[in-house]
C-alpha cells in the first residue's frame, strides 16, 4: 500500500499544491475583508439596523446601508462550484489519465492489485478533497459571522451560504469527486470524463437549488396571526411565498382575497368574508441546519454508491 | 513437457476469451503448457490472440472459457503478481516522469523484490539519463525503460508483447542482447511475441504458434527443427507424400516444394533440406486459409 501511496501522492502533488495556494489565497482574502467589515460594524454606521430581510436604512438622508459583503459571496460562489472543479479536475483524470494512457498496465504488472490501484489515490484524492472543502467551509463561517443573518449581511437562506458552507459542502465535493472518478473509468478520456463530469454534478448541484426552492426536503412551518392584528415579522425566516386567509371552518385562501396590508379595508373584507386568521409559511433561521444534514446525507448517499459503483465495475472495464 | 509436479511457467486448459465489443472469440479451446526456464516465441498472425493470450497471463483480462495458470497460481493472484512481469505492446509509461522516477516508482511498488542495480544498468547500457523526461525518449529508449522496469523487479516469468515492434535493427540487437544476459543471468522464464521471425531463431528456445484463436503448435524449437523437413522435387512425385503431414506446399512449374511432418521415410526422388525455424514458422502460418483479419 505504500508505494502505490506513494504513487498517488506523486500524480496529485501539483493538485493539492493548486488547492493549498487556493487555499491560502482566499484565507488571506477573508482576513483583510473581515478585518473591514468588523471595522465598518464597530463605526456604527448599523447600529440602528433592523435584523430583518430588508434594506437598513439610516436617518436623516433615508439612503440604505450596505457592509461590503460582495468578497464573501464571491467566495460563496468558488464553494458553489467547488464540486464541479473538483470533479472535472481532480475526480476525472484520478483513473481517466491512466486509462487514456494505457499506463494502469503498467501499473498492474507492477505487483498491485486493482483494489489497491484505485483505493490508495481515492483514499489520497478524498483526503484532500475533505481538507480543502471543509477548511473553505469553515472560513465562510468565520468570514460570515459578523454579517450573519443581517439586513446589510448575507442570509442564511442564500445559495452562496446554504450551499457554500458547512458540512455539506464536503459531501458536494465528495460527490464531485466521486462522479469524476467514475466518469474517469467509463470514458477512458480524461476530457470526455471531464465533460461527464461538468454536465452530471452541475445537473445535481441544479436539482439541490430546487429542492430548496421547493422546500421539498425541509417542509416550511406556517406562521398564523388571530384576526387582523399585526402578523409575526418575517425576520430571517425565509419565505415561501404563500401568504394567506384561514376560514372559520379552517379553509385557507390566497391573501389575494383580501389584499390590504391592515386597516380598516383588511378588517371589512376578512369580516365579509369569513376569514377569521391570516398566515404565512416560512423556514425559521434554525432550519440552516435541517438543510445541511439532509444535503450532506443525499449528497454523500449518491458519493457512496457512485463509489460502490466504480469498485463493482473496476473489474470488469480495467 | 514440464512433469505434473513441477509447476509450468503457462499452462491454460480449454482457455477461451471473447470481446464483448468485437463479437467473436480472440482465442478458442487453447490448451497448452510453455515449461520454465524456457525462452518462448509466440507467434501468430494479426488478430491471431497474441496480445489477448499475453494480456490473460499478465491478469489484465479474465478468462471467459477454460482457464490460464502462470508459475501454477491464478494471473491476477498476489502470488502471480510479484512473479510475473508483463510488458505490452504499448510500453505505457508516464511521460512526465523523468527516468530517475520511474525507477523509483518501480522501486517503491515492488518493495520486496526490487533490483535497483539491474534497472539502473539496463538504462544506462542504452545511454539514457536519469534525468531524461520519459515523454521526451525515443520509442527506443522508451522500450528500454519500460524494460528496466520490468526486469528490475526480478520476476520468475517475463511476458513481451511485440517489444521489438517499431525498432530499428541495431536497437532491436541490444534489446535483445539485454534480455538473453539477464535471462542467462537467472531462472527466468520469457514469453515474447513478435513478427520479427528472424530474431526469434536465434533466442527462443520453445515456440508457441497461434492460428485464428486456436494453439497450433506449443514445442521444442529443436524438436521443431528436427521434426520438419523442406521437400524439393518434380510434382509427379507428390502422391509419396499422401501419407505425411505437409504443413505448407509452393509449386513453381513443374517443380514442388513441400514443408513436411514425416510421418517415417518419404518415398520417391527429393531434394531434401533442414529448414530454418523461420521457415517452419512461416509455413505454419501460410497453410490453409488466411484467418479472418482483425486488430492485433
Amino acid at each position: 500500500m505504500r508505494g502505490t501511496l506513494w504513487l498517488a501522492w506523486r500524480q496529485q502533488r501539483a493538485l493539492i499544491g493548486c488547492g493549498a495556494v487556493v487555499l491560502l489565497a482566499a484565507v488571506v482574502l477573508a482576513a483583510y475583508s473581515r478585518a473591514g467589515m468588523v471595522e465598518d460594524l464597530r463605526s456604527g454606521l448599523f447600529d440602528g439596523c433592523d435584523p430583518g430581510p430588508l434594506y437598513c436604512t439610516r436617518s436623516p438622508d433615508g439612503l440604505p446601508r450596505f457592509l461590503d459583503v460582495e468578497p464573501l459571496r464571491l467566495l460563496g460562489a468558488l464553494n458553489l462550484a467547488l464540486p464541479v472543479l473538483v470533479g472535472m479536475f481532480w475526480g476525472a483524470p484520478l483513473l481517466g489519465r491512466d486509462r487514456e494512457l494505457g499506463t494502469h498496465r503498467m501499473i498492474l504488472s507492477q505487483g498491485v492489485g486493482r483494489a489497491q490501484w484505485f483505493a490508495s489515490r481515492f483514499a489520497l484524492a478524498a483526503l484532500g478533497t475533505t481538507a480543502l472543502s471543509g477548511s473553505l467551509a469553515l472560513l465562510f463561517r468565520w468570514w460570515w459571522e459578523p454579517a450573519v443573518n443581517r439586513s446589510y449581511g448575507v442570509f442564511w437562506y442564500e445559495a452562496t451560504a446554504l450551499t457554500g458552507s458547512g458540512p455539506s459542502l464536503v459531501a458536494a465535493a465528495l460527490f464531485g469527486l466521486a462522479a469524476g472518478t467514475l466518469a474517469g473509468l467509463l470514458a477512458r478520456r480524461v476530457l470526455s470524463a471531464a465533460a461527464w463530469t461538468l454536465l452530471v454534478t452541475g445537473a445535481v448541484a441544479v436539482l439541490v437549488q430546487w429542492t430548496h426552492r421547493a422546500r421539498l426536503l425541509v417542509p416550511p412551518q406556517r406562521y398564523v396571526s388571530d384576526g387582523w392584528r399585526p402578523k409575526e415579522p418575517m425576520g430571517d425566516k425565509w419565505s415561501t411565498g404563500h401568504y394567506g386567509l384561514i376560514t372559520g371552518s379552517g379553509r385557507r385562501d390566497s391573501v389575494l382575497e383580501c389584499p390590504y396590508p391592515s386597516g380598516r379595508e383588511l378588517r371589512e373584507c376578512m369580516t365579509g368574508h369569513g376569514y377569521v386568521s391570516r398566515y404565512y409559511e416560512a423556514n425559521p433561521a434554525g432550519d440552516y441546519w435541517a438543510f445541511q444534514w439532509t444535503d450532506t446525507a443525499l449528497l454523500g448517499g449518491l458519493a457512496l454508491v457512485l463509489v460502490l459503483v466504480t469498485v463493482l465495475l473496476l473489474r470488469r472495464r480495467v | 513437457m514440464t512433469g505434473p509436479d513441477e509447476p509450468a511457467a503457462l499452462h491454460a486448459t480449454e482457455l477461451g476469451f471473447g470481446y464483448r465489443a468485437r463479437g467473436d472469440r480472440a482465442l478458442r479451446d487453447c490448451g497448452f503448457t510453455v515449461p520454465r526456464g524456457r525462452i518462448t516465441a509466440l507467434v501468430g498472425r494479426n488478430g491471431a490472440g497474441k496480445s489477448t493470450l499475453l494480456h490473460l497471463a499478465g491478469g489484465l483480462l479474465r478468462p471467459t472459457h477454460g482457464r490460464i495458470r502462470v508459475l501454477g497460481t491464478a494471473p491476477d493472484s498476489a502470488g502471480a503478481r510479484t512473479r510475473v512481469a508483463l510488458l505490452t505492446q504499448d510500453k505505457p509509461l508516464y511521460p512526465r516522469f523523468t527516468v530517475a522516477d520511474t525507477l523509483r516508482m518501480g522501486g517503491k511498488l515492488n518493495a520486496s523484490s526490487w533490483d535497483r542495480r539491474v534497472a539502473e544498468r539496463v538504462v544506462r547500457e542504452g545511454g539514457i539519463a536519469l534525468s531524461a523526461r520519459v515523454g521526451e525518449l525515443s520509442p527506443g529508449r522508451r522500450t528500454r525503460v519500460a524494460l528496466a522496469l520490468a526486469l528490475g523487479k526480478r520476476p520468475e516469468l517475463l511476458l513481451l508483447d511485440e517489444p521489438l515492434a517499431d525498432l530499428d535493427p541495431v536497437v532491436r540487437t541490444e534489446i535483445m542482447a539485454t534480455l538473453m544476459a539477464e535471462a542467462a543471468e537467472r531462472e527466468l522464464s520469457i514469453v515474447l511475441s513478435s513478427h520479427v521471425l528472424p530474431d526469434l531463431e536465434q533466442t527462443c528456445d520453445w515456440v508457441l504458434l497461434l492460428r485464428a484463436g486456436r494453439v497450433e503448435l506449443s514445442e521444442d524449437a529443436d524438436a521443431l527443427r528436427e521434426g520438419h523437413t523442406l521437400l524439393t522435387g518434380h510434382v509427379d512425385e507428390e502422391p509419396a507424400l499422401r501419407e505425411h503431414t505437409v504443413v505448407h506446399r509452393r509449386r513453381h512449374g513443374r517443380q514442388l516444394t513441400a514443408l513436411v511432418r514425416p510421418r517415417g521415410p518419404v518415398g520417391g526422388s527429393w531434394h531434401v533440406e533442414r529448414p530454418p525455424l523461420e521457415e517452419i514458422l512461416l509455413g505454419h502460418l501460410q497453410d490453409g486459409a488466411a484467418p479472418k483479419e482483425a486488430a492485433a
